[in-house]
């Protein structure tokens, strides 16, 4: 009997310490806020949120390099010759973005963070990161159209730890067989009439990916900008031409269906199947191309009539969130300032086959270690920022206008100009213009 | 409990003799019933199979037109790269979901009963608000969560993520267990009290025997759930030293690119110990003492 | 009543006097012993859904665009966001498609659910294998099994258009149509959704005494009546709440959806819910008012059930 009571009131003790907790931890929240506040996630008790030692905690996109990869090992020897442990944990984009907010929030927001490029001037608005000038980093020495991505109101506010962008990627042996010459290709005129070639010679011709993320945007923007459009207004002549481009690929049977909500991975592998011509794709997947089972090499994207297109530039920037205690900025800047020496550039260009360094000084060292990726590095020198132009935090909205309208055109639920009218009205609402 | 359990026990035979009843009928229609069942089953897991498939694919064949019905010229790359890296994360994963299973239904059937049976005053209200708590989004919740565990000191420990876990499947539970215990007699729970049975007693010994289907049932939903959960793991456990398998597959997922074969090795190599564990959930079921012990 | 007796004596011993003429004064028990059974359940709903609830309130009812979302100074604008869903262009849209997706789903589901447990219901060899085997889909992560549907669904080299072409159907696009976009996530969300409900009805079956049964074929009546006469009334509380819990889960589907279409192409697969998780983690520019205020939307719908649901069971009772 004496079990069962017993019994009974540990019931009613549990549910009495649960309670407890629950005002408990409403009624702590000041003390314990003061407590976590510039600590690293997880309020670990190791870190008492001094400068001298201690732990730093680094956020980066890339859980594909796990602890112990090269670029695991990177990030730690940077820590340990500013004399402190870091703490590193790589989330996918979306749950950093997440992340990123609610640990701002709480304020317990990492040291470090690496996120994708259009981020930086979102977050730079909200607060929650600081400018290079307040963390103490030089930025002269960054390509102007690549720091451009982190500069709000002429100040930046992260800096890339390297810089990727498109091209056409092409099978040499399709070419071939279809009689065209990847020289002659110069604007969108004789990109047409090579497409029809190898469609003629029963290949398909081209893939890109259409998805409606950030990803479609970026992948249509060449043909966006190379057709002279403009992204405060998505309703031009020219912009409508751009889709129109693309829809009639789909309509002429040269890009298959899938386009439509390819992936940049997924197009990747279509093309890696050695069935298609062309692939619109990035820096990152030179390595594979050469281990492609076929021959594969590599264009400039064309714009309309003749030239490289302005390609978006892409890539992770480096930035510093808001910590109430500021003495933690000196480590921070050190931890910075090492990962981005030429060497470390270099370094990182290589992990990520392959960022091309956003310095003078860097992108010589590249040159010098790889030779052949020459085309590449004057690429990223002519890429154009998403959020430059002053779009800064209009740029996501406009950006998803676009890719909607893009998608839409595409699969033929609308006409590209009416897309692209719709997309114009419901940027411009968003955006208050 | 022991003294109950044996009791119980001696209640088999009216299985056994169910079991009689049926082989005559069962004998007849077996065999198109069992070739029906392997049809549909097959039909069902057929995109397991073709998990397994692109499993095994290189990554030059991934997107080939038509696709290769079977993994021709296959690679193991994949389960190489799991048995390297994933088994660590399988166990945080197992624990995780064992541990969910436990605390649901300790918390949902005696609640679940206390509305059902013992009509507990606002129980309808309770109901409603269990309805209600599960429409509430998990990543609404998982910010609700981080904000009381950054000031508990919970983050990135297993216990916090058992119980985040657990709000998924408690509400359901609750809502199970009661849609299940009302359908008990209430003679039978008249019974146990003529008989001097307290509450307590009638639960343990009378109501949650004869539960034992349901509560596998929310076993089972507890333990898938905690299983397939992302948003919790990521927004709460992310920095943990034990990751569960739903995070870790992440590993294979980069910025640009993606390691399919294995991704799909992952998950191919995950799902075998926990089948494992459903089937001899099923085999409890199917051998429990349903039906039979509210008769005669 | 064997397991009753069989357990009563135990007790019965110690059991001091006064308890029992207690309970049999009140037939169903203290009201305090109620609630303390249920306190635990109470705690718990109070410690973790409490905050969560009226975040998703707060959030709905003020302008939280990602610099308030952080600095916590958000403008109140009480009704607006509400306002705005509902005369957005979208709302009729992802309305009918939620409508179109949770309805069609839902039956399907239930459907083949039913059926399966029904046929499951008689052992044959093999037959408790196959029928765990049918819950391996949900071992799956959903990253892996949406992106395995997608696989399969892809126009070009998607294994179902190939085996479709073989009969002379010409190439469906699956995913990439507006036409038929939204179907192709019905097909994946019921696959999804069948484990659920037989694992349910399975069990609601158990239940149901195998003298009801040996009755009915005493009268006659052959399967199907059977079934309709016997097996499906006696259902009933069981079907109830896994409808009416398919409904709840089915209405907050994004991750299916997600990975396969994005609610695309022109917003041919756009649910509610997908909405909602669009406007939040979509795009580069979260915007968690709207994202709450469609959340909350969905929670008064599945309200609208819920009472539906209890006016049901309270009918059920009399």
């Amino acid at each position: 009997m004496i079990r069962k009571h017993s019994r009974r009131y540990a019931a009613f003790a549990a549910a009495a310490i649960a309670v407890g907790a629950l005002a408990g931890c409403s009624s702590s929240d000041d003390t314990t806020d003061e407590a976590t506040t510039g600590a690293a996630d997880g309020g670990s008790a190791d870190d008492g949120g001094t400068a001298a030692g201690g732990t730093y905690t680094w956020w980066d996109p890339y859980p594909q390099h796990t602890d112990g990869s090269d670029w695991g090992n990177r990030v730690q020897a940077c820590g340990d010759e500013a004399g402190v442990t870091i703490q590193r944990t790589p989330y996918d984009t979306t749950a950093l973005t997440n992340q990123l907010l609610l640990s701002a929030q709480e304020g317990t927001s990492p040291d470090v963070v690496l996120l994708d490029n259009p981020a930086v001037s979102t977050l730079a608005d909200t607060g929650a990161i600081i400018s290079m000038d307040e963390l103490g980093f030089d930025t002269s020495a960054i390509d102007e159209n690549l720091l451009a991505a982190g500069v709000v109101d002429g100040t930046a506010f992260g800096i890339p730890i390297g810089a990727n962008t498109l091209a056409l990627y092409y099978n040499a042996e399709i070419l071939d067989e279809a009689g065209v010459d990847p020289a002659s290709i110069t604007d969108w005129a004789t990109l047409n009439t090579a497409l029809e070639a190898i469609d003629a010679s029963g290949k398909r011709a081209i893939t890109f990916a259409g998805i409606g993320t950030e990803e479609g945007s970026f992948q249509f923007l060449p043909w966006f900008w190379g057709a002279g459009a403009d992204l405060t207004e998505l309703n031009s002549a020219a912009a409508v031409e751009a889709v129109q481009l693309w829809v009639d690929w789909l309509d002429k049977g040269w890009a298959p269906q899938s386009a439509i909500q390819n992936s940049q991975n997924t197009a990747w592998e279509e093309f890696l199947d050695g069935q298609t011509g062309f692939v619109e794709n990035g820096t990152w997947q030179v390595n594979s191309a050469a281990e492609a089972g076929f021959e594969a090499d590599y264009i400039t994207l064309p714009a309309k009539d003749g030239g490289a297109a302005p390609a978006p530039t892409g890539g992770e920037f480096i930035m510093a969130p808001a910590q109430s205690d500021e003495a933690r900025y000196d480590v921070t800047r050190q931890i910075i300032e090492c990962m981005t020496t030429p060497e470390g550039f270099v370094e990182t260009a290589e992990t990520f086959a392959y960022y091309i360094p956003p310095t003078a000084e860097g992108q010589e060292q590249f040159i010098e270690a790889h030779p052949e990726l020459t085309v590449w590095v004057d690429a990223v020198r002519a890429a154009k920022g998403r959020t430059s132009d002053n779009l800064g935090t209009d740029y996501p909205l406009i950006s998803e206008q676009l890719w909607t309208a893009v998608q839409a055109a595409m699969s033929g639920a609308m006409s590209a100009q009416d897309a692209m009218d719709a997309a114009q009205e419901a940027a411009a609402a968003a955006t208050g213009n | 409990m022991a003294t109950f359990a044996e009791p119980a026990g001696t209640r088999r035979p009216p299985k056994g003799r169910g079991k009689g009843r049926d082989k005559p009928v069962k004998k007849r229609s077996t065999w198109w019933k069992t070739a029906l069942g392997v049809f549909f089953t097959a039909l069902m897991l057929f995109p397991v199979y073709w998990i397994f498939n692109v499993s095994l694919t290189q990554r030059s064949d991934l997107r080939k037109n038509p696709p290769n019905i079977f993994p021709v010229d296959p690679t193991f790359e994949g389960y190489e790269a799991v048995f390297d890296q994933q088994l660590p994360a399988l166990g945080t994963s197992l624990l995780v979901g064992l541990g969910c299973v436990v605390l649901t239904v300790v918390i949902a059937a005696p609640a679940a009963y206390a509305i059902s049976l013992l009509r507990m005053k606002g129980g309808k209200t309770l109901n409603f608000i269990l309805l209600v708590a599960q429409m509430i989004p998990a990543v609404v919740m998982a910010m609700g969560f981080y904000a009381i565990y950054v000031r508990l000191g919970l983050l990135n420990s297993i216990w916090g993520l058992i119980l985040a876990d657990s709000t998924i499947a408690v509400p359901f539970g609750v809502l199970l267990f009661a849609a299940f215990m009302s359908g008990i007699p209430r003679e039978l729970i008249q019974a146990a009290k003529m008989d001097g049975a307290s509450a307590w007693r009638t639960f343990i010994s009378v109501v949650m025997p004869i539960s034992r289907n349901s509560a596998l049932t929310v076993s089972l939903f507890a333990f898938l759930w905690a299983w397939s959960d992302f948003v919790f793991a990521s927004t709460l456990n992310r920095n943990g030293d034990m990751i569960p398998i739903t995070l870790s597959i992440y590993n294979y997922i980069g910025n640009n690119t993606t390691q399919w074969n294995a991704i799909m090795a992952t998950a191919m190599v995950a799902s075998i110990p926990a089948a494992i564990l459903l089937v001899f959930a099923q085999k409890y079921v199917a051998a429990g003492v349903t039906a039979g012990a509210v008769k005669d | 009543m064997t397991v009753a007796s069989a357990a009563a004596p135990a007790p019965n011993g110690t059991q001091p006097k006064p308890s029992r003429v207690k309970q049999v004064r009140h037939p169903n028990g203290s009201p305090w012993i109620a609630f303390g059974f249920a306190a635990p359940l109470v705690a718990y709903l109070l410690a973790f859904y409490v905050y969560p609830l009226i975040r998703s309130i707060d959030l709905s009812i003020h302008d939280y665009n990602v610099r308030a979302f952080v600095q916590g100074n958000a403008e109140f604008v009480g009704l607006e966001k509400y306002i705005d869903v509902l005369t957005s262009p979208l709302f009729p849209k992802a309305l009918w498609n939620t409508v179109l997706f949770v309805g069609i789903s839902i039956i399907f589901q239930y459907a083949i659910g039913l059926a399966l447990a029904v046929f499951f219901r008689n052992t044959f060899r093999l037959s408790g294998i196959l029928r765990a085997l049918f819950l391996v889909p949900w071992l799956l992560p959903l990253i892996v099994s949406a992106s395995t549907w997608s696989w399969m669904m892809n126009s070009d080299s998607g294994i179902i258009n190939s085996f479709l072409g073989a009969f002379g159907i010409g190439q469906i696009n699956w995913i990439t149509s507006p036409d038929t976009a939204l179907t192709a996530v019905i097909i994946a969300n019921i696959w999804l959704g069948i484990p659920f409900n037989l694992v349910i009805l399975y069990s609601g079956l158990q239940n149901i005494p195998g003298e009801v049964y040996e009755a009915a074929s005493l009268d006659g009546a052959n399967g199907w009546t059977t079934f309709w006469r016997v097996t499906f009334p006696l259902l009933r509380p069981v079907s109830a709440i896994t409808i009416l819990l398919g409904l709840v889960y089915t209405l907050k589907v994004v991750d299916i959806v997600w990975i396969m279409t994005k609610g695309g192409p022109a917003n041919s697969s756009l649910t509610l819910a997908v909405w909602s998780y669009r406007e939040a983690f979509g795009t580069g520019q979260p915007a968690f008012s709207p994202a709450a205020a469609i959340g909350n939307l969905l929670i008064i719908i599945a309200l609208v059930f819920g009472l539906f649901y209890v006016r049901l069971q309270r009918r059920e009772e009399h």
